[in-house]
C-alpha cells in the first residue's frame, strides 16, 4: 500500500445532519489525505451513508446539513449536487449504481466536461474497459440485464469518467458473493494505488481491513475511534463487534 | 361519406392528436409532471398564431415560430413557478396549480384576445386536393408531415444525443442523475419548455381546421389524456401510434354512429385497453 501524503483533499468539521429535529449525525472533523482509502465502519444506523450523503449533499430523503465540507480545501458546502459533483466530488450511492434503461456504453457517454476536471484525471472508456474488461462484452447491453458484480463495475466506471478527484463508495459489497466483494475492493484498491481518494462505507468490515489505509468507526452518528488500520484492528470495540472476537 | 374519406380523415385526425400530445409525453415521460393548462396552452398558441397574423400582417411561417415562443415562455415560467413541487414529485399540489394556471390564461386569453370566435386562416388551409372522390387541403398534409418530422426528431434526440441521454436519465432516476452531475432542475425547466413550445406548434399547425375560442382546451387536455395513457406513459413511439388509432376511431365513429359522442367513445375505449392491457398499447420507460 502506498503512503498516503497529508495534504487533505476533503475535510469535513462540524458536519451535522438532522432528519425533522433530530440529530442523525453529528461529526467534529474527518479529513482524507491525497492517496488515501479510508474505511468507514459501523453497525446499521450508526450513521455511515448519511455521512457520504452529507458530503455529497445528497439524500433520497429530505434531511437537513450543516457545518462545512471542504475539497482541496475550498469550501463546498454551498455547492448543489451537481455542482460538487463537478468539482470532483463523487458518491457512488448504495444499490441504485446505473441507469437501467441506459446501455452500458450510453452509461459511460456521460463524462467530466474536461472545462471542469481541469487538472483530473477522467478514465477514457479504454481504460474503463482494460480496468474492467467485463463491461467491454456488455457495451450495447442496458443497464438493468446486469448481473450485481457487473453493475458494481458500472458504477465505479461511471464515476470515474467524471474524473473524481475524491470517490465515494456506500457499501459497494452488499448483495455481491464473497469472491465479487474481494474483487471490488481490490479494484478499489488499485485505484487508489493509482492516485485515486476514496472514502469507503462498509459494513464487511473483516472484507475492507485488507485494503484500507485508515478506519473509522462510526457509532449512533459520531466517530467513535478513528486511525491506520493497523492499529484499529486491535481496537477491542472493532475486534469483539465486527472481527468475531476480543483482541 | 365513403369508407376512404373516412380513413383520410382518421389520418390526419390520428396525426393532430399525436402532436397535440406529443408534449405532454415528453413530459410525463421525463418529469413524472401532468399539466391540466396544455388545453389552454394549445389555445394560447392558436390565438398568439392568429394574432400576430391578424394584427402585425406577420406571414404564417413567421406566425408558427411566434406561437412556439409564447408555448415557451409560458411553460418555462409554469416550471419555474412548481420547481419546488416537481422536485417533491407532490403531484396533487402540481394538477391543482396546472389546473389554475390553465383558468388564469383562459381569463387572460379572453381579455387580450376577446370571447368571440375567429378563424385561423393559413396559406394552407385555403388550398384543396382533390383525389378522385376524396377532399383534403394543404393544412391537412402539413399536419401530417409536420407530425411524423417532429415525431422523428425527438426520436433520434432522445435515443441519439446528448441532451437526450441527460433526459432519460433524468427521467430514470433523477436522484441518481443528481450524482451524475445533473443539474436536473434545467432539464425540467427545459421539458416544460419543449412541451409549450410543442403543444403551440400543435396548435398553429391543426388549429387551422377548425374555429378557434378563448374558452377551448377542455378537448385538447381529454384527447392528450387519452393517447399519452393509451401509448405508455412516456413512450413517443406509444404516443404516435396511440394518436393514429384514436384518430381512426373518432372519424370512424363520428361517420357511422355519433359525432356527440365520439369524446365518451374515446374513454370507452381508454378503459377496454387500460383493463386489458394495463400499461397502455406500448409501455415503455424512460420517455422512448
Amino acid at each position: 500500500m502506498s503512503a498516503p501524503e497529508t495534504r487533505p483533499v476533503l475535510e469535513a468539521e462540524g458536519l451535522e445532519v438532522r432528519y425533522g429535529g433530530n440529530l442523525a449525525l453529528s461529526v467534529d472533523r474527518l479529513a482524507i489525505a491525497q492517496g488515501e482509502l479510508v474505511g468507514v465502519v459501523g453497525a446499521n444506523g450508526a450513521g455511515k451513508s448519511t455521512l457520504v450523503n452529507a458530503l455529497a449533499g445528497w439524500s433520497r430523503g429530505e434531511p437537513k446539513a450543516t457545518g462545512t465540507v471542504r475539497l482541496d480545501g475550498r469550501d463546498i458546502s454551498g455547492l448543489r449536487t451537481p455542482e460538487r459533483v463537478k468539482a470532483g466530488l463523487l458518491l457512488i450511492p448504495e444499490s441504485r449504481l446505473v441507469f437501467a434503461t441506459l446501455s452500458v456504453d450510453e452509461n459511460l457517454a456521460h463524462a467530466a466536461h474536461p472545462r471542469h476536471a481541469q487538472g483530473r484525471r477522467a478514465y477514457s472508456t479504454d481504460e474503463i474497459f482494460d480496468l474492467f474488461p467485463n463491461l467491454a462484452s456488455r457495451r450495447g447491453h442496458l443497464g438493468g440485464q446486469l448481473s450485481g458484480g457487473e453493475r458494481q463495475m458500472l458504477g465505479i466506471a461511471r464515476a470515474l469518467r467524471l474524473a473524481p478527484r475524491a470517490l465515494m463508495l456506500d457499501e459497494p459489497s452488499i448483495g455481491l458473493a464473497p469472491r465479487l466483494v474481494s474483487t471490488v475492493l481490490e479494484t478499489i484498491r488499485a485505484l487508489v494505488d493509482d492516485g485515486l481518494t476514496v472514502l469507503l462505507v462498509e459494513q464487511n468490515v473483516k472484507a475492507t481491513i485488507p485494503v484500507v489505509d485508515r478506519l473509522v468507526l462510526l457509532e449512533r452518528g459520531r466517530i467513535l475511534a478513528q486511525g491506520p488500520t493497523a492499529e484499529m484492528q486491535d481496537d477491542p470495540r472493532i475486534a469483539e463487534a465486527y472481527l468475531g472476537g476480543a483482541a | 361519406m365513403n369508407f376512404a374519406q373516412q380513413a383520410l380523415n382518421g389520418l390526419i385526425l390520428g396525426h393532430a392528436f399525436a402532436l397535440i400530445a406529443i408534449g405532454w409525453t415528453v413530459l410525463l415521460g421525463t418529469a413524472r409532471l401532468v399539466n391540466f393548462a396544455h388545453g389552454q396552452m394549445y389555445m394560447i398558441g392558436a390565438f398568439v398564431a392568429w394574432f400576430v397574423m391578424s394584427s402585425w400582417g406577420l406571414p404564417y411561417l413567421l406566425a408558427v415560430p411566434a406561437a412556439m415562443l409564447a408555448g415557451v415562455i409560458i411553460g418555462w415560467i409554469m416550471q419555474a413557478t412548481l420547481l419546488r413541487l416537481t422536485i417533491k414529485q407532490d403531484l396533487v399540489s402540481i394538477m391543482i396549480v396546472t389546473l389554475g394556471f390553465g383558468h388564469m390564461l383562459e381569463g387572460a386569453a379572453g381579455l387580450s384576445f376577446g370571447s368571440t370566435g375567429q378563424i385561423l386562416d393559413t396559406p394552407l388551409s385555403l388550398k384543396d386536393i382533390y383525389i378522385g372522390d376524396l377532399w383534403i387541403t394543404w393544412q391537412d398534409v402539413a399536419i401530417v408531415i409536420v407530425t411524423i418530422a417532429v415525431f422523428i426528431a425527438l426520436k433520434l434526440v432522445l435515443e441519439k444525443s446528448r441532451l437526450g441521454r441527460l433526459v432519460r436519465m433524468v427521467a430514470e432516476d433523477p436522484k441518481l442523475a443528481l450524482l451524475a452531475g445533473v443539474d436536473v432542475r434545467r432539464v425540467y425547466l427545459g421539458v416544460f419548455a419543449f412541451e409549450g413550445a410543442a403543444v403551440a406548434l400543435a396548435a398553429a399547425v391543426v388549429a387551422p381546421r377548425t374555429p378557434i375560442l378563448t374558452s377551448m382546451g377542455f378537448q385538447e387536455v381529454i384527447i392528450t389524456f387519452v393517447v399519452v395513457v393509451l401509448g405508455g406513459i412516456g413512450s413517443v413511439t406509444g404516443s404516435y401510434l396511440a394518436g393514429l388509432g384514436l384518430g381512426f376511431f373518432t372519424a370512424f365513429f363520428g361517420a357511422y354512429v355519433s359525432q356527440a359522442y365520439a369524446t365518451a367513445a374515446m374513454f370507452g375505449v381508454l378503459i377496454v385497453v387500460l383493463a386489458l392491457r394495463p400499461g397502455g398499447l406500448a409501455a415503455r420507460a424512460g420517455g422512448r
